[in-house]
């Protein structure tokens, strides 16, 4: 049972390190927790010379919780100025004055 | 009194084949909207989308440039880059139009459409240019009444939904993806919606429905309009083949 428990921290710490890595915002959340649910209970399970694994998994869990919260409170959603597609967006309104005066 | 009789007829012939005469839709409107798509329960924010209005002069004609341009939030660029463009060049009394184009970059997927609206909007000649893919020109024939999904977007809102019933629908005809099809405009009732810089605003319900793989569900598409005289679109909610998601108003300016 610890075995499976481990495994499936394993499986979800990975998951949540690359939704942390990823701007999935509050999404990320999810794995990192049951990472460190499962992590948790193989701890607890562990015999003293066995908590090695999960207390570095929860380790890692902790970092990766910090990193994901101070993602989604710190970092705003904003729009990069896209010069290229600016520039696009005038000689496209050109052509399309263009067409407009042909349609006449 | 015949001749008076006759004018009026003609007067609301004309008024029922052409909608509704625009004293909602102003140049100089910019309404601001965070798109979130729903992933895993979650709504997670993606984009940036911006619904602007202006006047655009030709030697001859003064039109309503209509716009929805939809951009990535910068932390998402990276992963996938979304820069599309929706426009209309429509009268600015009859919403009708006469320009539409559509300019997608979606990740490495790009589309170029463009749809010239001719013969007082009954053939159109359009333009289509995919990656990888020869342009494409084609002419059809449309109904006089068909609007483009821009201007349609804008034409709703000249409809007057304080005398509608919930449930009561109104039709349309839009062009798209070269094909012409009907789309239902059903009022559903009042409700009070968030939005943004305007604070919290009672809404007409609006589902809108279409015969098209683009939409899915039945009353799943569906716009909160705001119950004054602007009728800003205050929420929007989709439900396309690729999942659920929603643009909600952040800012509305130019009112």
């Amino acid at each position: 049972m610890r075995k499976l428990f481990i495994v499936l921290a394993i499986v979800f710490a990975i998951l949540g390190i690359v939704f942390a890595v990823l701007p999935l915002g509050t999404l990320a959340l999810l794995p990192v927790g049951l990472a460190l649910i499962f992590a948790f209970i193989a701890f607890i399970q562990s015999d003293i010379n066995q908590k090695s694994l999960p207390k570095w998994i929860l380790i890692i869990m902790g970092i990766t919780l910090i990193v994901v919260v101070g993602k989604v409170t710190l970092i705003k959603d904003e729009v990069a100025k896209d010069e290229q597609f600016e520039q696009k967006k005038i000689e496209s309104k050109q052509e399309d004055l263009k067409d407009l005066e042909d349609l006449e | 009194m015949r001749k008076i009789l006759l004018i009026l007829t003609v007067i609301l012939t004309i008024n029922s084949l052409f909608g509704q005469v625009n004293k909602t839709v102003k140049s100089g409107e910019k309404f601001i909207y965070a798109a979130s798509y729903n992933m895993s329960g979650l709504m997670t924010q993606l984009a940036q989308v911006t619904m602007e209005t202006e006047t655009v002069k030709t030697s001859k004609k003064t039109l309503l440039h209509l716009s929805c341009q939809a951009t990535t939030f910068s932390k998402w660029d990276t992963f996938f880059k979304i820069r599309d463009l929706y426009e209309s060049y429509v009268d600015p009394i009859t919403l009708k139009p006469s320009l539409y184009k559509r300019d997608i970059f979606e990740g490495k997927y790009t589309k170029r459409e463009k749809y010239i609206f001719k013969n007082d909007g009954k053939t159109i000649e359009s333009t289509v240019n995919k990656k990888n893919t020869p342009e494409t020109k084609k002419t059809f024939q449309i109904g006089g009444a068909t609007q483009d999904v821009v201007s349609l977007l804008y034409k709703v809102r000249t409809i007057d939904f304080s005398t509608f019933k919930p449930g009561q629908i109104k039709s349309f005809i839009v062009v798209f993806d070269q094909k012409e099809m009907a789309v239902s405009v059903k009022f559903m009732g009042k409700e009070s919606v968030s939005a943004g810089n305007l604070g919290t605003k009672t809404c007409y319900k609006i589902s809108i429905g279409a015969k098209t793989q683009a939409l899915r569900g039945t009353d799943k598409n569906i716009i909160w309009l705001t119950a004054d005289s602007a009728k800003i679109p205050a929420l929007i909610k989709f439900s396309i083949p690729v999942g659920t998601g929603q643009l909600t108003l952040t800012n509305a300016s130019g009112l």
